[in-house]
């Protein structure tokens, strides 16, 4: 379980590189340059890159509307992704999904979903094909606080308690759904403790702790591996934008944000660490900084020079033509 | 040639197939204990983990089924009443639906949901007896299979396991103790392909599912007086446009029947496709007959007032040549 120096510096390079690119994104929608919805996931990025990394190439996720950043904690390219919001060709969907269905089939990600916990119930099939294939395959489904509270979510705890599937209910707890504060939405203190309806572990941790969230879903996969069910991973995080592009969240109490952000922001906590560990120092600090922002520059022109879509392939693909057998 | 029961039929291509490919299971509640007795037998062959009697979660039945179809499964996913598909409607709508679109092909769900629909034997009422399946004729991505013999439901349930889409097989409650021919030899029905069930030369009558049974008597019955074409869709979606609009140009007449509430309904469809290319053939206007617009009532009197019979038909089909 140990984390060794390369792959720290990993992580981190992934955090900024979401981060960044979330920044962008966001900008570009404000300066309203694309159309469409995006929810970037400023404050999530060590859920993302911490659970990720903790998984093998082989492995299912499923994501969500709030999902880039599991997209680029996986690797798919920036490019990819900017150009997919852009609706271009050279887009994850070939600019048949914009921000929020993203897709990475070589990266096991089927079509990410925009209905809240609408995935939830499409993971845990996941896991029962595993189960059944016998294939070692785990599961993780991604998921905001705001989902839990819909029927999919208790469906999917229920089943996979009951057939012992190999996933990881992964709840990343930004304490907003759209913009309704937690406390009021819910009345349950941890989103974990639902866990003990359906008879599994539930645990709560620091979402922003991205090492603390890498050693947690590790041990839920090797716990996995080694023939135990399912568990919910519930990720303390603060959503440090609105919900959307353009949703100033001015429905926060005075002062929340500034607290969580100084406090909680996961890249500011994580770059404290590394330096203390003396993983990193000050200048390849800035170093990693500056690729990441040459890289994410080169997404935002590579998408606006792709091409569009092809107007006569519209009706493609909403068949498979290929039969079985 | 034997001579077996719809759900026979059903069941012996569950089998036929699970024998083929190990990928394909069955999951859904009480699927060894109720089902109409379709699965009995199959559990004991195959063992539990591909017959699966699941939770009373449909959105989760369904779901699940679309994960384990991405993964390479062939999920039948057993849904106990059409009614029920609702609570799993963002399922087939948002996800299912969506997947090879959204992916640009890549990804294929390719999964059957089986359901009983439309009235029954003993009044099921307004939450057991509905007719669904126009509803899902507007959602692009999906494959809608509504076999109405013994004989098309083995040949089309094999055609929808092996397709790589998600399909919606349709089984009127009426229908499954009907008996019908099926041979020994292994056969398949394509999906997208209508069935001449009778040649006529006066009318189309287009007849899904339990209708066509109605609508083939009619047709023996009134044969001295009027030639009745009798076509069964056999799929909804892909809708074999050709066959229906080749016998309306030649009969000039055309009655839709399908036990759907008319308002909406599949009826106005089959209509509106066979009157763009056949509209100057027409020496009648077009008539449709479904269900009323009303859910339907537990009394066996009220029910018969909702739904379409061989009476209400019949007298259809005379006014159409009163003159």
């Amino acid at each position: 379980m140990k984390v060794n120096r390369e792959q720290k510096i990993n992580m981190y390079r992934s955090m900024i590189r979401i981060r960044k690119f979330e920044d962008k994104l966001e900008q570009i929608y404000r300066d309203g340059k694309l159309n469409g919805h995006s929810h970037t996931c400023h404050g999530g990025e060590a859920v993302a890159v911490g659970a990720i990394e903790a998984l093998s190439e082989k492995d299912f996720i499923f994501s969500n509307h709030r999902g880039h950043g599991h997209f680029l904690a996986r690797g798919t390219s920036p490019k990819n992704i900017m150009a997919e919001c852009y609706g271009k060709v050279t887009g994850t969907n070939q600019g048949r999904s914009g921000s929020m269905y993203l897709v990475d089939t070589k990266r096991g990600m089927p079509v990410a979903s925009g209905i809240v916990g609408g995935n939830i119930c499409v993971a845990v099939g996941s896991a029962l094909a595993s189960k059944i294939k016998k294939d070692n395959v785990v599961t993780l489904s991604f998921f905001g606080d705001g989902a839990t509270n819909i029927g999919f979510f208790h469906e999917a705890l229920n089943m996979a308690s009951v057939w012992n599937l190999p996933i990881i209910f992964l709840c990343e707890n930004n304490q907003y759904a759209e913009a309704t504060k937690r406390e009021q939405h819910q009345k349950v203190k941890k989103i974990s403790d639902r866990a003990i309806s359906y008879a599994m572990p539930g645990i709560t941790i620091d979402g922003t702790d991205v090492i603390k969230v890498y050693e947690t879903v590790k041990e839920a996969v090797e716990k996995i591996n080694q023939g135990e069910g399912p568990i919910l991973i519930e990720c303390l995080a603060y959503r440090l934008l609105g919900h959307s592009a353009g949703d100033l969240g001015i429905y926060r109490p005075r002062g929340e944000k500034k607290e969580w952000g100084k406090i909680h922001d996961p890249i500011k906590k994580y770059k404290k660490q590394l330096l203390k560990e003396g993983i990193l120092n000050l200048q390849e600090i800035e170093k990693i900084e500056e690729e990441i922002q040459e890289e994410i520059k080169e997404a935002v022109r590579f998408a606006i020079e792709s091409e569009e879509p092809l107007a006569k392939t519209v009706g493609k693909f909403v068949y498979q033509e290929e039969v079985n057998g | 040639m034997a001579k077996i029961m719809y759900i026979e039929a059903l069941k012996s291509a569950l089998r036929e197939e699970m024998r083929k490919d190990k990928n394909v299971f069955i999951m859904g509640e009480d699927v060894t204990r109720y089902g109409f007795g379709i699965n009995r037998g199959l559990v004991e062959e195959f063992s539990p983990s591909r017959v699966r009697n699941t939770p009373i979660s449909e959105a989760a039945i369904i779901g699940s089924a679309v994960g384990a179809a991405l993964r390479g499964m062939r999920p039948v996913a057993e849904i106990m009443f059409a009614d029920f598909i609702m609570i799993g409607m963002d399922q087939i709508v948002n996800q299912a639906a969506k997947m090879s679109y959204l992916s640009n092909g890549k990804l294929s769900v390719p999964m059957v949901i089986r359901t009983p629909e439309g009235t029954e034997w003993c009044g099921g009422g307004a939450q057991h007896s509905q007719t669904l399946h126009s509803i899902f004729m507007n959602i692009p991505g999906l494959k809608l299979v509504i076999p109405s013999n013994p004989y098309d439901a083995k040949g089309l349930l094999k055609s929808s396991i092996r397709d790589n889409n998600p399909v919606i097989f349709f089984e009127h409650k009426q229908l499954y103790t009907q008996k019908g021919e099926i041979p020994e030899e292994e056969y398949t029905i394509p999906l997208g392909k209508a069935a001449i069930k009778k040649e006529g030369e006066d009318l189309t009558l287009v007849a899904t599912s339990w209708m066509v049974k109605h609508s083939l008597e009619i047709a023996e019955d009134l044969k001295n007086k009027i030639s009745i074409e009798v076509i069964d869709p056999r799929t909804l979606v892909p809708l074999d446009k050709d066959t229906i609009i080749n016998s309306v140009k030649k009969t000039g007449r055309l009655l839709v029947v399908d036990e759907s509430p008319v308002s909406g309904g599949v009826q106005g469809e089959i209509i509106t496709v066979a009157m763009q290319e056949a509209f100057w053939n027409m020496e009648f206007p077009p008539r449709r007959i479904g269900s009323l617009n009303t859910p339907i009532p537990f009394s066996s009197a009220l029910e018969e007032k909702v739904i379409p019979t061989k009476e209400k038909i019949k007298k259809e089909i005379l006014s159409m040549f009163s003159d």
